[in-house]
């Protein structure tokens, strides 16, 4: 992920950045066309066929075949909308903690305070250890990778919409609505809510890539989705026997599709960010 | 220290060697035994037990030729077994093979506590100056098997510290062991055997691709390698696949689910694969070919019960395979019918349809797992393959299929896998299959004068014409492959005759490594 920070950040910086609208549309037209595709093809294509064993990329396989016989491009498809749910699920889950923790803070002293060890406890945990941790505990699977992705993407944007509800909660208009007697729950709809929804919809757009990532890596070193399933990681994972072998295209496909499915949201999500923070100024 | 090990190495291989001194052998073939090499413990079950001799031995065609005993009887009542032993059998410090030896072997390894299969085994005790008498609480044949591979070790002497510092009557002795690294041994000058052909041998152990590695550089004279290397041996290297009963199948839940639960919680029961006919059907219809092409890529062949090409195997009781029309015709017949026109067979309301569950970690079950699904989609049947650990197997193995693989020269695998007193017990027959008929050849074939006679009972127990453990029988397990394990072997070594190899790829090609020699002149 420090690669894609890196391709986000360099040069997209310093360029007047595109608008989140456009990128928005790259990003969510490519989700759509995984799904669909994903869902439109013919569960054929994914057959083993011990006639076609490796065979390098042609007409009949643009991406190849694997030792299996099963066609590259098809599994890849059917391996991005794997990754592409998973991806959604635990990131909605995650923004959920977020914003449930980030909204806690601003009950009051106590609670934030709560809010904020727990965050800086998690944050201070090296990343894919707490990640490969809880996917253990939970037993892998699909369902353990969508639970250890939603625990531990939550703190980073926890601690900005705590600092930014800390902003708002101390802004004299909120002190004029409790002084009219508005109750907490009131300015956390009317006041809180509105000045945080930027905040969680860029948030949420980049945890996203970071959870296909380490849906993918945690699939990698086995502890994800089970291995005969399409997934990213899955098809990674065996392709390393393969190229050994002689046969780079098993890898070629599905490490593609996931850079660029990652891209898209990074750049998407920064674009929304940069948004979100330049008329306030707060983040 | 390994980069001067291999330095030094180099220096002895490329050294200009006088023509009479043998080079040292180096064998890069994994087995490093955790727990040392002591045979009271399991060292040497597969394999050689390299430091001891046992006494008797497997010759290539599996039958049992003696090697410290001269002679063996068994019996009338066929519980006690006397062996006579040979009298020039020393250890490799010098003293000499005694039955206080033998008898203090079997003894200990009975109250070891179930490191080495002596269930049945009473007592054993010296008879006479070369003579030794071991007596069984009830007959049981299959444990001449025994005799073939609990390594002798010294009555004197063997102590806590023995299995690092070993010291038997077979056909080595060990120099240097460095765990994890690698060992070195040098032929026993007391070996009752004959000449051995190398002044020095070294396992080499370590990961598969620093095995490769070394072959590579010419620094290992035999290795084993994956079966996706098989093919592709550097030069001065030649391709070695061995024949194996290192076999691969689908262990079938035999009994209904009826909310059955085992002590642990782990349920009970499978509907559909208690049907016979579902059993049948599937090992009619598995393309058993296709599967080797592709789970084995090629090295291996079909394997139709659990113990193929050994002499207790009976060929009659297998189904070949690769009959769609036949499975079809069996589902038909026995009810199972796709009345809503969806592909998938019914009966009475309940689908043609469960897991075959494999080992996550394990890429040749997983290949498996896939192939069977695919091949039996096209009789009707929908099969899910689920990858778990093994841990969750445990839990699930009584209730789903599950693709499992034994192999080994010793028929009282077969007792362990289809004898009803074993139903339930461990991963042998987690299906809880039993049946008194099958239950009976086995007893019979255990109560054998002995072994040859034996085999007649064995081979009726997988098929007796009417009934039997095998696909033609109650079919309680589909066999798929039996695997090829691929070594690379160095041009110059002749690795003489070689046994059909059991279940454990690599260590077991050491089993004639005291017949093997140097072909190349220096």
């Amino acid at each position: 992920m420090t690669a894609i920070e890196l391709l986000s950040r360099g040069p997209g910086r310093a360029r007047t950045s595109r608008h989140p609208a456009w990128r928005g549309a790259v990003a969510g037209g490519l989700v759509l066309l995984i799904m669909a595709g994903a869902a439109l093809l013919p569960p054929a294509w994914l057959d083993l066929d011990i006639h076609a064993v490796g065979v390098p990329p042609g007409p009949w396989h643009p991406a190849g075949t694997d030792s299996l016989g099963r066609d590259v491009a098809a599994r890849t498809l059917a391996a991005l909308s794997v990754s592409v749910t998973v991806g959604l699920t635990a990131a909605i889950a995650s923004t959920a903690i977020a914003l449930a923790l980030g909204l806690a803070a601003s009950m009051g002293r106590g609670a934030d305070h709560v809010v904020g060890v727990l965050t800086e406890l998690v944050l201070g945990l090296p990343h894919f250890v707490l990640l490969i941790m809880v996917a253990f505990a939970t037993g892998g699977g699909t369902t353990g990778v969508i639970v250890a992705v939603a625990l531990t993407h939550w703190p980073r944007l926890a601690r900005l919409l705590r600092h930014e509800a800390q902003g708002v909660a101390a802004s004299d208009y909120v002190a004029v609505s409790r002084a009219l007697g508005r109750s907490r729950l009131w300015v956390a709809r009317h006041h809180l809510a509105p000045h945080l929804l930027p905040q969680v919809v860029a948030g949420f757009v980049l945890i996203f890539p970071h959870a296909i990532l380490h849906e993918a890596g945690l699939s990698f070193i086995g502890l994800g989705i089970e291995p005969h399933l399409p997934s990213v990681g899955v098809m990674l994972a065996q392709s390393l026997r393969e190229i050994i072998a002689g046969h780079w295209w098993v890898a070629l496909a599905p490490g593609l599709g996931l850079v660029i499915v990652a891209l898209a949201f990074e750049r998407f999500g920064e674009a929304l960010r940069q948004a979100a923070a330049a008329p306030g100024g707060t983040g | 220290m390994r980069l001067l090990f291999a330095a030094a190495l180099s220096a002895m291989l490329f050294a200009p060697v006088a023509a009479v001194t043998a080079r040292p052998l180096v064998l890069a073939v994994g087995g490093e035994p955790e727990g040392g090499f002591d045979p009271i413990t399991g060292w040497g079950s597969y394999g050689t037990p390299l430091f001891q001799s046992t006494l008797l031995r497997r010759a290539p065609d599996l039958s049992l030729v003696g090697d410290l005993a001269t002679d063996w009887t068994l019996s009338p009542d066929r519980t006690r077994w006397t062996v006579t032993l040979r009298d020039d059998a020393r250890f490799s410090d010098g003293t000499p093979v005694t039955p206080e030896d033998v008898a203090f072997t079997y003894n200990t390894a009975r109250d070891a506590g179930g490191l080495v299969d002596m269930a049945g085994f009473e007592e054993a005790r010296v008879s006479g100056p070369h003579e030794v008498q071991l007596d069984l609480s009830a007959p049981r044949i299959s444990f001449t098997s025994r005799l073939a591979t609990l390594g002798i070790v010294p009555a004197e002497g063997y102590g806590p510290g023995y299995a690092r510092a070993p010291v038997g009557s077979g056909p080595f002795q060990l120099v240097e062991w460095r765990e994890g690294a690698q060992l070195v041994v040098e032929p026993n000058p007391y070996w009752h055997g004959g000449e051995i052909g190398f002044d020095r041998v070294s396992f080499v152990f370590g990961s598969e691709e620093a095995g490769l590695a070394l072959a590579r550089t010419g620094q290992a004279d035999l290795v084993a390698v994956p079966a996706s290397q098989a093919d592709s041996a550097p030069q001065g290297m030649t391709p070695l696949n061995v024949e194996t009963v290192d076999n691969r199948g689908l262990m079938f839940p035999m009994r209904p689910d009826t909310g059955q639960t085992t002590d642990t919680g782990a349920p009970i029961g499978n509907d559909v694969t208690a049907d016979r006919a579902i059993r049948v059907a599937i090992n009619q219809a598995v393309d058993r070919d296709a599967l080797v092409t592709l789970a084995l890529a090629g090295h291996g062949r079909p394997a139709t019960g659990p113990a193929d090409g050994l002499p207790w195997d009976n060929p009659q009781g297998g189904i070949p395979g690769a009959d769609p029309e036949g499975a079809r015709a069996t589902l038909e017949a026995a009810g199972w019918r796709d009345a809503d026109g969806d592909g998938l067979r019914e009966k009475d309301g309940l689908s043609a349809a469960f897991d075959v569950v494999y080992p996550a970690g394990d890429s040749t079950r997983q290949a498996l797992a896939l192939g069977v699904a695919q091949q039996l989609r096209d009789i009707g049947l929908h099969v899910t393959p689920n990858g778990r650990s093994w841990d969750e197997i445990r839990a699930l193995m009584h209730a789903q299929v599950v693709v499992m693989g034994w192999g080994a020269h010793d028929p009282s695998e077969v007792m362990n896998l289809y004898h009803g007193s074993g139903a339930g017990a461990g991963y042998f027959n987690p299906g809880f299959y039993s049946n008194p008929t099958v239950d009976a050849h086995l007893e019979a074939a255990e109560r054998a004068p002995d072994f040859e006679a034996s085999l007649p009972d064995w081979q009726a127990a997988e098929w007796d014409g009417t009934t039997g453990f095998g696909a033609k029988g109650d079919a309680a397990w589909a066999w798929l492959v039996n695997l090829e394990h691929a070594y690379w072997a160095s041009d110059c070594l002749d690795t003489g005759a070689r046994q059909i190899h059991p279940h454990g790829h690599g260590f077991p090609i050491t089993h004639d490594l005291p017949d093997w020699r140097w072909t190349c002149e220096e």
